[in-house]
């Protein structure tokens, strides 16, 4: 049987290459964005990549979706691109970066909980202004709260936060070997700390990346 | 004879060369296999197996996620054999073979893909023989694994360990790839810039299935056989050039 993964923010960026990582996978894919030529850029020559242009703040857009998706198997919440200088108001970015990724969450969860499996991964922005520090702490905490009350019931939660820079590559590798560990929640991407990986990840990641994986 | 178009009409795309790869993985090992027995299995390409030690050739399985290309997302497997070119005689002595290796090529014995899409692509434009098969594939872990599966049945299970990394080399090495479909050789130029490389000796595992061509590895001794050495890349560019058709 194949599989539905659903990626928002496909357009560009992180989420246009998990989008393409999946296609090459084999899944089906469904690419959804607000940026209809970046998802036909990521849908390109790829006949199991099926793109939906959207608003995913819109609760009606989120429903027609998913409801000629089907089951979606891997739901991906990539960030939107970091927003032109100035910055937009803090409700804008929240409602960006933390109420639509948590509005296509909404949606799509329950049918993997009922189905017993699923895969939901959160890709959070870069804290790039102190708004979009607040709409990444907030899907990190959200995302960890799901993760805490539906312990146990087939649905892995993985919420990321690369740092600024980040190779978008190494960020999904990093994101695909913790789904090989069970019962992990937050991601950090980048090399296990270790006495020589100290300077490996500065040289891979940038300074100010100690974070590591978190083992729940 | 080189191909007239540089576009390619493909299930309603125009596919323009040379194709372009923006963002690929490999992960890949060579083996030492007996020469006469690698001969006979390209003996139908009219190609001349390259012997970098008396009567010793070069195998390479090579695995591939393509993420960014012109040919669209998928996987894909390579058999190849290191071949002399067209037309150069075998060298002698120790010091002739180490030359002769600088020219060798790379022929693709058998390159199955997962996508029907590069599936047209390089059985029409480049004479690749793909076809279509399964190609399960974690590129993410420490451990590089691949499988080939082809009808519900398994052909080779290949893993592939870490190596230590590799200096960035200087410039695109440019390769020559051949290939024969229909009776017909031909010669690709093909031109590879790989970033995060990593070596070593050994390294990679073989399981043969049941297929056809798991047999004919299997008769080159490669099930469970100690590669010479592997390489990963994670992040790799190409360029395909159009292919020319070969007299051997």
């Amino acid at each position: 049987m194949r599989r539905t993964a659903l990626v928002a923010g496909a357009a560009n960026g992180i989420g246009a290459l998990a989008a393409r990582r999946l296609a090459a996978a084999a899944w089906d894919v469904v690419a959804v964005d607000t940026d209809e030529d970046g998802l036909a850029a990521t849908a390109l020559r790829s006949p199991n990549t099926h793109v939906r242009t959207c608003d995913i703040t819109e609760t009606k857009d989120v429903a027609d979706i998913l409801g000629v998706t089907g089951a979606v198997h891997r739901l991906v919440l990539a960030p939107p691109p970091p927003p032109a200088a100035p910055e937009p108001p803090v409700d804008e970015v929240m409602r960006e970066a933390f109420l639509g990724p948590v509005n296509l969450l909404r949606a799509a969860l329950p049918g993997m909980l009922e189905r017993g499996a699923g895969e939901v991964i959160v890709i959070v922005p870069a804290a790039a202004s102190p708004a979009s520090a607040a709409a990444a702490a907030a899907a990190g905490a959200y995302v960890e709260a799901l993760a805490d009350e539906h312990r146990g019931r087939g649905v892995a939660f993985r919420c990321a936060s690369p740092p600024a820079g980040a190779p978008a590559r190494l960020v999904l590798d990093e994101i695909e070997r913790s789904l090989a560990r069970p019962g992990e929640v937050r991601v950090a991407p980048g090399p296990r700390p270790g006495p020589l990986r100290g300077p490996l990840r500065r040289v891979l990641f940038g300074p100010g990346t100690a974070g590591t994986s978190a083992p729940r | 004879m080189t191909s007239a178009a540089q576009v390619h009409p493909i299930q309603g795309h125009e596919v323009a060369l040379p194709v372009k790869i923006r963002d690929a993985a490999v992960a890949s090992a060579m083996f030492a296999v007996p020469a006469a027995a690698a001969q006979a299995v390209i003996a139908y390409s009219g190609l001349e197996i390259a012997e970098p030690w008396p009567g010793r050739a070069i195998c390479s399985l090579a695995f591939v996620r393509y993420a960014d290309g012109d040919l669209g997302p998928y996987h894909e497997f390579a058999v190849a054999f290191l071949v002399r070119p067209p037309g150069t005689p075998p060298p002698s002595g120790r010091l002739g073979r180490l030359r002769g290796m600088r020219g060798v090529g790379a022929f693709i014995h058998w390159l199955p893909v997962n996508q029907e899409f590069t599936l047209e692509c390089g059985r029409s434009i480049w004479g690749f023989p793909k076809e279509l098969a399964d190609i399960p594939m974690d590129l993410a872990g420490r451990v590089k694994r691949c499988a080939v599966q082809v009808g519900g049945r398994t052909a080779v299970e290949v893993a592939v360990r870490p190596g230590a990394p590799m200096p960035g080399g200087a410039g695109a090495p440019k390769v020559d790839a051949y290939s024969c479909l229909d009776g017909v050789t031909r010669r690709t130029p093909w031109t590879l810039a790989p970033s995060d490389v990593r070596m070593r000796p050994g390294g990679a595992k073989v399981t043969l299935g049941d297929h056809p061509v798991a047999e004919e590895l299997r008769a080159l001794g490669l099930d469970r056989a100690r590669a010479l050495s592997s390489t990963t890349v994670g992040h790799l560019s190409m360029s395909f050039d159009p292919a020319e058709e070969v007299a051997p």
